[in-house]
């Protein structure tokens, strides 16, 4: 691509780009888990989350992670989950997260 | 003793119901629109959310009653810029003589869009595959073509919510409420269209107020596989072959993030369209010029009668943004008191 010499501009090193292709696996973690897509990313979860009292588990983030491709990130951080189900009651889009986060650490 | 005639200015939803309302309680009507036809944006849109009904049956069912009711005048082409109170009565004026007469008159001039264009870091008006909301309707509609090459049938396409709404830049600090579900109505749409489309909405928050939206936004996550990034834009750039290459912070991820689209939609909301200058016997209708506010109906949260003066009412999206149900409610209502104003009650 040709340099661009105005604008703003984003560091490659961070930035997330969704031009690059997706990973086929993100397909069909969706096809296992199609409630994965209702996720609106507020953070219920995580509030509740029993694991992320002693480890990094915000399961909205590895959904994000998941949607912009970063499939390699996801599944370390999955690992965390305890399958305890607390996430999945009080869920207000009703994603199945116990079976989502398997499905996940399972990649 | 002759009926009592009520004047409207403009012939969009909100002074098509008036004049309805108006005329079924007995008034004669005179419905004056400044454009040579009448609807509004309605005549230029193609379905209405959340139950995708196309706009054309909505705006035909008002055009029917509306032409079917002996007391109706309809005149188009017709700019009414002042009105002038003698006695009990108002007199319409255009160009500086008096186009007509009314006991009561209804403002109802709507809204205008947002000029895309003022938000000059999206490129509208530069890159051809910038379009705004409203000119993506008419593509719908078939009134335009699509900015893309015909044979390009998994186009990528970002939508921009919030483009000239709850922006301080702008001079635009309100939300144009309906905005927002007007791009998960246009995203499922385009999705319709092009099944291999990847399409991807760009949000600040998704206010989904009304019965029905919520709902939408989870089906078009679910069903439609639209996308839902949090963050502004922070400009479009061309990126070769037509296409736009744009640039933002994803709010959630934390990171920048970068993207090459095959069209850009500016989800742009409303500006007021009139700002009446109200003196102490005539009102002066402006053109909106940048610093103008929508009508302020004082009172108007506390159940005060819709009007600028007694006698002179404003119904529909000149007060502020709304949605169609709102726009028609309202009309309805303004036509009740402007019978109890008419009868003596008000």
């Amino acid at each position: 691509m040709t340099k661009q010499y105005f604008g703003f501009s984003v560091l490659e090193q961070r930035s997330v780009n969704l031009d690059s292709e997706m990973p086929a696996e993100l397909e069909s973690l969706y096809q296992k888990e199609p409630s994965l897509r209702a996720c609106i990313a507020c953070g219920n979860c995580a509030a509740v989350c029993s694991a992320g009292h002693f480890a990094e588990m915000q399961f909205y983030r590895l959904n994000v992670m998941a949607r912009r491709g970063l499939l390699h990130e996801m599944v370390g951080k999955a690992a965390a989950c305890m399958l305890c189900g607390r996430c999945q009651m009080s869920c207000p889009r009703g994603v199945n997260i116990r079976h989502a986060v398997l499905m996940m650490s399972q990649l | 003793m002759t009926k009592q005639k009520v004047a409207i200015i403009g012939a969009g939803p909100a002074g098509l119901q008036s004049a309805v309302s108006l005329a079924e309680l007995g008034y004669e009507v005179d419905l004056y629109e400044k454009k040579s036809r009448p609807g509004g944006h309605l005549a230029e849109w193609h379905v209405l959310f959340p139950d995708m009904q196309p706009a054309g049956e909505l705006l035909d069912s008002l055009m029917q009653k509306v032409l079917a009711h002996p007391q109706i005048r309809l005149e188009t082409g017709v700019n009414i810029s002042g009105l002038e109170q003698a006695g009990k009565s108002w007199q319409l004026i255009q160009s500086d003589s008096v186009r007509g007469e009314a006991d009561a008159v209804v403002l109802a001039s709507g809204f205008k869009l947002f000029e895309a264009s003022k938000k000059e870091e999206y490129g509208h008006g530069i890159y051809p595959a910038v379009i705004s909301s409203a000119e993506l309707e008419t593509i719908f509609i078939r009134e335009k073509e699509w900015p893309f090459e015909k044979t390009n049938k998994s186009p990528k396409i970002g939508l921009v919510h919030c483009v000239g709404s709850r922006d301080a830049k702008c001079g635009n600090l309100y939300c144009s409420k309906a905005c927002c579900i007007t791009a998960v109505k246009q995203a499922i749409e385009l999705k319709k269209t092009f099944p291999a489309s990847e399409v991807y909405c760009f949000y600040m928050d998704m206010r989904m107020f009304g019965l029905g939206y919520e709902e939408l936004y989870h089906k078009a996550q679910l069903d439609y596989k639209v996308q839902f990034i949090r963050g502004r834009l922070s400009e479009a750039s061309p990126s070769g072959a037509g296409r736009i290459q744009v640039k933002a912070e994803d709010t959630l991820m934390g990171r920048p993030l970068k993207l090459t689209l095959d069209m850009l939609v500016l989800m742009v909301g409303m500006t007021a369209s009139v700002s009446p200058e109200v003196k102490e016997n005539t009102v002066e209708l402006k053109e909106y010029a940048n610093k103008g506010e929508f009508v302020k109906i004082p009172g108007a949260v506390i159940g005060a009668a819709q009007w600028l003066k007694p006698g002179l009412f404003v119904a529909g999206a000149c007060k502020g943004p709304a949605t169609l149900p709102e726009v028609l409610n309202d009309a309805r209502a303004t036509a009740l008191d402007l019978r109890n104003y008419l009868s003596g009650v008000l």
